[in-house]
């Protein structure tokens, strides 16, 4: 799944920004070393579970036996990974031998086998069973989707808590508008909002860590919390016992993200939500943030919808390629879930959307941040109990394009969520196009171009000013002054605008030197005379 | 007077809804595509001013007058109330217990996600909303075909692309309904089972008070007596007791019949609707099938019917009663049972074909066996001709058609002739200069709406036809293209001659003003709109690309364009060498390609510099007949001529099936209904079944000026229709041509210099034959001079042309003896609508 190896490599990355010393003081926790094991990729897993049990040094070129030849860039690629992170050390070289960094061999081992974890995997904690999962990912939802939805701009949603607000502000998902002081979703932003939640999730986390160093926190200590959160078990409590005071004062902010619950602000122990638990997940069970919403939401308020009953009186034969149900599956593949597909039934994932030429679009989508993220291009007109109903307007593009979000984003937004029904429209007119040419280099066209072309219309009609520097020539004391500079100015080719009447002329800056350099000789000639 | 022009800017559907005022203007903004943009409306009101100023006549609307037509006007306007009353209770079925949630706020009162869905919602193709009626289909839906019958027969098609279809139930929708024989409780039970939400209770009490009282009695010409009719005995027993009506009635079987009304009941056993309610398409068949297909053709199905019979000479003042009681008649002519109107000797030709949807419009024509009056829409090049003639053929009685021009008379004639087996003596034509009428006593008489209605001095010739038309009963009236004639036309026209059925035809039931609702009650419900992506997919008109190709304005044309005041600014915009370079480059580009290329324009200034400068021929309203049947000709002939530049009058009558692209140059500015009869141009095209081919559609705007505010008004219709209109902004290869005019900043100049120079009188549009502008007001009578001159020499040419094609067939003689007698001989779709009920 290629957003899922997205928001890997971006943790990635950030870890291999981290100087070695930091590093090294991250590896002494197992939880740390297992969650960064979770995320690397598929061959440097491999490679590192060959060598953590070995206490030899080993030739690189032994490892290099275990791949064939077209998987040599992978196993670079794995071994520069490894390497950045300072996980695998070079240890003599010609030949070249290697080693995993004792540091994180030592924790990761203990991680595997249960040895001295110091309580890195979190301090569980008897229960008294009131918190259900079902309350915490009504809770986790809440969260979520406050932040969410106040990116969106959704009207009569409650303001998220001030670290929040900061923290949008300073990842530039948001902006605040000098005229009213209000927060406005930037570009970033509206990219942010399209993402699957757990790429959302880390790079609100990523910005965490990048602010939390210039206020002097220990990044060590937050990833430390960060990655010990993602081993938790859902509906289990933990003891805030053995946590350092930054960690303490995390605690606060991740409940304010909804990863973490607490019962009381002081309370000792803390549940960590499903928000968190996907952190270091492998296995993808959500697609997109508000299709997880949805779910979770669903969920949690025990919404027994006619579908549910219907599925139930009909056996299961079908249940888990249903879009809704799929989610709530706990353990459902993920690969029942890869996309918008039809299922036997005829029955379409939630968030299908339809555009017609005539301007019209339906979207299949009742989850209420859908609905929100389309109305911020889409004039939304009637709301069904599956459906949403509304326009694409010049007004509501210019409205969307004023907030920074490009046509090219709102196109692809739109393409992504096609209808199956268009999809399948798209290929048959483009059969036909073939069957009757075949060499036409057609590309399969799933949103009417119409639509595309008068979206991107709309948006090169807000970019017809140009912008020149330069200078403006005004108070003349003679109509003949100023006649003489501006057709000195015209000659020379740097005019770019006059009014003779108002005796002004703007010109390039170029040529503004050569402008001047000749009203002085022309000012010398007077004073002269 | 002219009430008829469009008024400029839109109001049809605001007007009639003004309760949707809390949801704003946006609402009804459907109109409009994309590019909807309300602060720029005002100012195009603005720079308006300079236009006339069109008001729209008072309706009348008092209960005195008497006449037939006041009366259709009073329901009209009950039903107008009916929409907005219905309406206002949109939203009074919210469970207490629904929670609207965040984004619910963003729809105000259009939020209905408390219907909740049913279970099997998946294989229900349909959503009502409850706040005005708006039914949307999913047209890939197993259930669509079914359901969009249904829904054509019920509601008004808002939009049709290709997914998701639009329709919206409205008083008139279900009094047309009502009148092809829906009851109450099969509209609403059938809706019910299509839709996949409940439908709400407010959709329900509105159908219910659209259609408890109307379509519910009905009076019919049997035998020359007349009958007030109705399935249901209460109602009947009501009019029975009613102190006006009930003295009326004649008493024939039972002279006591106080108590029983049922003077002449024609009892059938209803079909048994037992069925499964859960079987979706079992019920819809059941229902819909038998209302609305006439596959079958027993007689079975026919409800009991209960009837009494009133005096021919009462006839008015029941008409009049049961409008005051708000019970409406609806007029059906039984045709068959008629017979003091002596029968006309026509039949379709064997070998003429009837398409499927011409059947299924005519079929909701006659659907019992008798002639209903209403309107069936059908797009330009459909076939909407065929459609009349099969309906003149099915009744069998004289016929008076009623068309715009004298071009288009000649060619209802031609048409009459070349599909049925009626005698060329038999069918008259009156226009002005041909005033002979047909012998005995039957026949068929094509005239003009202009020469019926017109009320100023006639010659004594004209006298004498218009008394021939006034004297005497006909069976039939065919009204074409209704959609320009005005409603004070129609009135006239309806009063002056007496028909018992009325049909009227038409491509676009869209006008600017509100003229049409007039429409459906001087004429009847409209009975069927066909859709037009579905006739272009089956290969029944052509498949049409369309293009909006923009144009800047160069900065000299859009400096002055700026200063201008709106009259000026019209010539600089349609003037604009940008313009004209793109029209060049495109004529050039077509013709190399093989196509033969209609140009337009209204302004009559730009299409004679247009034309003159690219040394092609025009037509435009003073050309004398003998040259426009030249260039006419030669267009469709010659190799060498590939391109004519037409004006106003080319918009409707003219037919050339060689033309595959058209290049509009001015336009009558925001009229639907123009965009739509001169796409109507190409849909026709001979080649349109070639393998892949496309006719090409290009409207040509000047960039930043007012006219791509009209080009989106204007395409407004079509592009609801699913036609998408593609933008150009750039056309390649257009700066190296060779030739290319305007190309030099002097010529721009010069050019410039002209049209500053002409007067602002040339920025008009054309005042044309189009019965829009002149008829009935006696605007430039020479012009329409011109028209009827020429169009008796129109005729030679098209009747040439048909026998070239083979249409005057040999067949003709042969099935020409004993037509009538023997039934197989009969054309099978006369035969079923015509016999179907004779057995018995």
């Amino acid at each position: 799944m290629s957003t899922n190896n997205l928001f890997k490599a971006t943790v990635l990355e950030y870890l291999e920004g981290l100087s070695q010393n930091v590093q090294s003081r991250l590896y002494e926790s197992p939880a740390a070393c297992l969650a960064i094991y979770r995320i690397l990729p598929q061959l440097a897993k491999f490679l590192i579970m060959s060598m953590v049990f070995n206490h030899e040094d080993v030739l690189l070129r032994d490892l290099n036996k275990w791949v064939k030849e077209q998987g040599q860039f992978e196993f670079d690629e794995a071994i520069k990974t490894m390497s950045s992170l300072h996980i695998l050390k070079e240890i003599s070289k010609n030949p070249v031998q290697v080693n995993l960094n004792p540091i994180f061999k030592n924790s990761f081992r203990n991680s595997l086998t249960g040895g001295e974890v110091h309580d890195s995997f979190g301090i569980p904690v008897d229960d008294d069973g009131t918190i259900t999962t079902e309350s915490l990912d009504k809770y986790a939802a809440d969260k979520w989707e406050t932040i969410l939805h106040f990116m969106v701009g959704t009207p009569g949603m409650k303001s998220p808590s001030e670290t929040v607000l900061s923290l949008l502000l300073h990842s530039g998902l948001m902006l605040e508008e000098e005229s009213d002081y209000e927060l406005k979703i930037t570009n970033e932003g509206f990219q942010f909002l399209l993402q699957e939640i757990n790429v959302q999730i880390w790079s609100l986390l990523l910005q965490y860590l990048k602010m939390a160093e210039s206020i002097q926190m220990d990044p060590v200590e937050v990833l430390n919390f960060i990655f010990m959160l993602g081993s938790l078990e859902l509906g289990q409590s933990y003891s805030v016992k053995g946590l350092t005071e930054t960690q303490k004062k995390l605690l606060k902010d991740m409940t304010d993200y909804g990863l973490i619950y607490q019962t009381t602000f002081n309370s000792l122990k803390f549940y960590p939500t499903r928000l968190a638990i996907i952190l270091t997940s492998d296995s993808m069970t959500i697609r997109s943030a508000s299709m997880a919403m949805n779910s979770v939401l669903k969920k949690a308020a025990n919404y027994i919808n006619y579908n549910d009953t219907a599925y139930n009186k009909n056996n299961t034969a079908n249940t888990d390629a249903d879009a809704t149900n799929n989610l709530d599956k706990e353990d459902a593949d993920a690969e029942n879930n890869n996309g918008e597909e039809v299922d036997g039934n005829g029955s379409i994932v939630e968030g299908a959307l339809i555009i017609e030429t005539n301007f019209k679009l339906y979207s299949y989508s009742n989850s209420p941040l859908q609905i929100a993220i389309l109305g911020l291009f889409v004039h939304l007109k009637t709301r069904f109990a599956n459906m949403v109903a509304g326009q694409v307007t010049r007004e509501s593009i210019r409205r969307a394009l004023r907030n920074g979000i490009t046509a090219e984003q709102i196109i692809a937004y739109l393409e992504t969520h096609a209808h199956p029904q268009m999809v399948r429209l798209a290929e048959n007119n483009l059969e036909k196009k073939l069957a009757l040419d075949a060499n036409c280099n057609e590309t399969l066209e799933i949103l009417p171009p119409t639509v595309v072309d008068q979206i991107k219309l709309w948006q090169l009609e807000l970019d017809r000013i140009t912008n020149y520097d330069g200078y403006l020539y005004s108070t003349f004391d003679t109509t003949e002054e100023y006649q003489q500079l501006v057709t000195y100015a015209n000659d020379i080719g740097v005019l770019i605008w006059k009014s003779d009447r108002k005796k002004v002329f703007f010109i390039e800056n170029e040529g503004n030197s050569q402008v001047v350099e000749y009203a002085k000789r022309l000012l010398s000639r007077k004073d002269s005379i | 007077m002219s009430e008829e022009i469009e008024k400029p800017n839109y109001r049809t559907r605001k007007s009639r809804n003004t309760v949707f005022s809390n949801l704003g203007n946006e609402h009804m903004s459907d109109d409009s595509p994309g590019t909807d943009d309300s602060d720029e409306d005002d100012n195009k009101q603005d720079q308006y001013v300079n236009e006339p100023v069109y008001k729209k006549p008072k309706t009348k609307s008092s209960s005195k007058s008497t006449s037939k037509n006041d009366q259709t006007e009073v329901t009209a306007h009950k039903l107008a109330e009916k929409d907005e009353d219905f309406l206002l209770e949109g939203n009074k079925d919210v469970p207490a217990d629904f929670v609207p949630d965040v984004v619910s706020e963003v729809f105000k009162n259009n939020d209905f996600s408390y219907l909740k869905l049913r279970p099997d919602h998946e294989t229900r193709p349909l959503w009502i909303s409850p706040g005005d009626g708006r039914i949307i289909l999913e047209s890939f839906s197993p259930l669509a075909e079914q359901a969009q019958d249904f829904l054509v027969t019920i509601a008004e098609p808002v939009s049709r692309p290709s997914h998701i279809h639009e329709y919206r139930i409205t008083a008139y929708s279900l009094y047309a309904a009502v009148s092809v024989g829906l009851e109450t409780d099969d509209i609403i039970s059938v809706l019910d089972r299509l839709s996949k939400i409940p439908v709400a209770s407010s959709i329900i009490n509105f159908i219910k008070s659209a259609t408890i009282s109307y379509g519910k009695v009905k009076l019919v010409i049997k035998h020359n007596k007349y009958f007030v009719e109705s399935t249901q005995a209460d109602i009947l027993q009501m009019l029975l007791r009613d102190p006006i009506i009930g003295k009326l009635r004649i008493d024939t079987t039972n002279p006591v019949a106080g108590e029983t009304p049922v003077a002449t009941t024609i009892e059938k056993e209803a079909k048994a609707k037992n069925i499964d309610p859960n079987d979706v398409s079992a019920v819809f068949s059941s229902v819909v099938g038998e209302k609305t297909l006439l596959e079958e053709e027993n007689d079975d199905d026919i409800d009991a019917v209960h009837s009494f019979e009133i005096a021919n000479d009462s006839v008015e003042i029941v008409k009049k009663r049961c409008q005051e009681i708000d019970y409406p008649v609806l007029e059906e002519y039984d045709f068959r049972n008629d017979h003091r109107n002596p029968d006309l000797n026509i039949d379709l030709k064997p070998s003429t074909q009837i398409r499927p949807y011409q059947e299924k419009s005519l079929s909701k024509m006659f659907g019992n066996g008798r002639a209903r009056s209403g309107i069936i829409v059908l797009p330009c090049g459909a076939g909407k001709t065929l459609v009349g003639i099969t309906a003149a053929c099915t009744i069998k009685k004289s016929v008076v058609v009623l068309c715009t021009s004298s071009v288009s008379v000649m060619q209802w004639r031609q048409q009459f002739l070349q599909w049925c087996t009626l005698q060329p003596e038999n069918c008259a034509v009156f226009t002005s200069d041909n005033k002979e009428m047909f012998q005995g006593g039957s026949g068929l008489v094509v005239s003009t709406y202009s020469m019926v209605a017109n009320t100023r001095n006639r010659s004594y010739d004209s006298q004498k036809v218009m008394d021939f038309l006034t004297g005497r009963e006909w069976g039939f009236i065919l009204l074409d293209e209704v959609h320009v004639v005005p409603a004070a036309m129609f009135r006239r026209v309806v009063s002056h001659i007496a028909a018992h059925a009325k049909l009227g035809l038409t491509a676009t039931l869209v006008r600017e003003d509100d003229k049409i609702s007039d429409l459906n009650f001087l004429i009847g419900p409209k009975l069927y709109e066909a859709n037009w992506m579905e006739l272009s997919q089956k290969g029944h008109i052509a498949n049409v690309q369309c293009a909006e190709v923009w144009c800047p304005m160069t900065a000299e044309f859009y400096h002055e364009y700026l200063r201008e005041n709106a009259r000026k600014r019209m010539l600089l915009y349609i003037m604009n060498p940008t313009k004209f370079q793109a029209c060049q480059f495109l004529i050039q580009y077509h013709e190399k390609r093989g196509d033969k290329i209609i140009v337009f324009s209204d302004n009559v200034y730009a299409l004679q510099e247009y034309a003159l400068k690219l040394g092609k021929p025009f037509i435009y309203g003073s050309t004398p007949q003998q040259e426009r049947m030249n260039i006419l000709q030669n267009f469709q002939y010659n190799d060498k001529i590939n391109t004519i530049f037409l004006s106003k009058v080319g918009d409707t009558s003219i037919d050339l099936p060689e033309a595959t692209c058209l290049i509009q140059i001015s336009s009558h500015y925001g009229s639907r209904r123009q965009e739509a009869q001169r796409l109507g141009r190409i849909l026709r095209a001979k080649r349109r079944n070639d393998e892949g081919f496309n006719a090409f559609f290009y409207s040509l705007v000047s960039k930043d000026t007012q006219e791509m505010y009209y080009s989106t008004k204007r395409q407004a219709f079509l592009v609801d229709q699913g036609y998408a209109f593609k933008v150009i902004t750039h056309l390649h290869g257009m700066e190296n041509l060779s030739n290319l005019a305007y190309s030099t900043a002097r010529e721009r100049r010069e050019l410039l210099q002209e049209v500053l120079l002409k007067n602002e009188e040339v920025a008009g549009i054309e005042l044309g034959e189009d019965s829009e502008n002149t008829v009935g007001n006696g605007v430039n009578r020479r012009l329409k001079r011109a028209g009827f001159v020429g169009s008796s020499k129109a005729v030679k040419g098209e009747g040439s042309l048909a026998g070239l094609a083979g249409g005057e067939d040999m067949a003709y003689m042969e099935y020409s003896s004993n037509k009538n007698k023997d039934l197989r001989d009969h054309h099978p779709l006369i035969r079923r609508m015509y016999y179907k009920n004779v057995k018995k």
